[in-house]
């Protein structure tokens, strides 16, 4: 049961962690942000206006909030293959993530 | 010009003017994408830069972006600016600033040296507008990569699927790992 209740305030850490890097992008540059979170202007209007409360309450969930973004396996593949020529492999990767996130958004 | 320009967006155009030659565009792309005077805009190249702008003309040609190297960059800047445009209401020069920056950052970020310059990376753009390049994806890894408009891709394989043998091996990739490797 302990083991559950440190999982749970580890989930909630990184909920927290995730929701104000993720406000704190959003206003510092918005393209970028988009870009770098992933997620549509929509979302993104809703996240930049989120209060403190709000947040801590979205937090406080058994769920995480951030996802793996990259559900590809090719993606991981490419990011984990251990090569001669590794630079190669990771451009590729970056190729298909910005890709995804193209579509996805 | 006749009409009096509003202030504000003479502001704007030196802003943007100012961005450009930062990120090392080339006079003549600063003379397209705004509505400044070439004096104008060439005291601001000078002031910025510290020296005169290379002369002659731009590189023109479509078949730069299809060599290998420029290609796997030229498509990785294009999957970043059509991210970047995508659903926003930017315009499209300021579109293609923020997406070289983003392009720019990752090259910081994963050690490797810059292929695509600026006026390279606009002239992209410029030729996909004008429909004389295009994205397609690949039928292996599903990435887009830019390729010739004209040609048939029914079974499109990228080159980095298919590497050609002696892709990257010369200046490219592994020039830049061995000179890390020298410095760690």
């Amino acid at each position: 049961m302990k083991k559950t209740e440190q999982l749970l305030e580890e989930i909630r850490e990184t909920n927290l962690t995730y929701l104000i890097l993720a406000q704190k992008m959003i206003r510092a540059d918005r393209v970028q942000a988009l870009f770098r979170l992933g997620v549509s202007e929509a979302v993104a209007d809703i996240l930049e206006n989120l209060s403190i409360a709000q947040i801590l309450k979205i937090a406080a969930s058994n769920m995480l909030m951030c996802g793996f973004r990259f559900s590809d396996e090719i993606v991981w593949n490419l990011l984990t293959r251990d090569s001669a020529d590794s630079n190669v492999e990771q451009v590729h990767a970056a190729i298909l993530m910005a890709g995804a996130a193209a579509e996805a958004a | 010009m006749t009409r009096r320009r509003s202030v504000v967006d003479d502001a704007r155009e030196v802003r943007i003017a100012s961005e450009l030659v930062e990120l090392g565009a080339r006079v003549q792309v600063l003379e397209t994408e705004t509505g400044l005077s070439r004096e104008r805009l060439l005291r601001l190249y000078k002031e910025i830069r510290k020296k005169s702008p290379p002369r002659g003309m731009l590189p023109f040609s479509t078949d730069w972006f299809m060599a290998w190297l420029p290609n796997v960059h030229s498509s990785l800047f294009m999957q970043i600016y059509q991210n970047v445009i995508q659903g926003s209401e930017l315009d499209e020069i300021e579109a293609i600033i923020q997406a070289y920056r983003l392009y720019l950052e990752y090259l910081h970020t994963a050690g490797l040296t810059q292929v695509l310059s600026f006026t390279r990376a606009w002239r992209l753009v410029k030729f996909v507008d004008a429909a004389m390049l295009r994205t397609v994806p690949c039928t292996h890894c599903g990435g887009h990569f830019v390729v010739h408009t004209m040609e048939l891709y029914d079974h499109f394989v990228c080159g980095l699927c298919r590497m050609p043998s002696r892709a990257g091996q010369t200046g490219g990739f592994r020039t830049e790992r061995r000179e890390r490797a020298a410095v760690h």
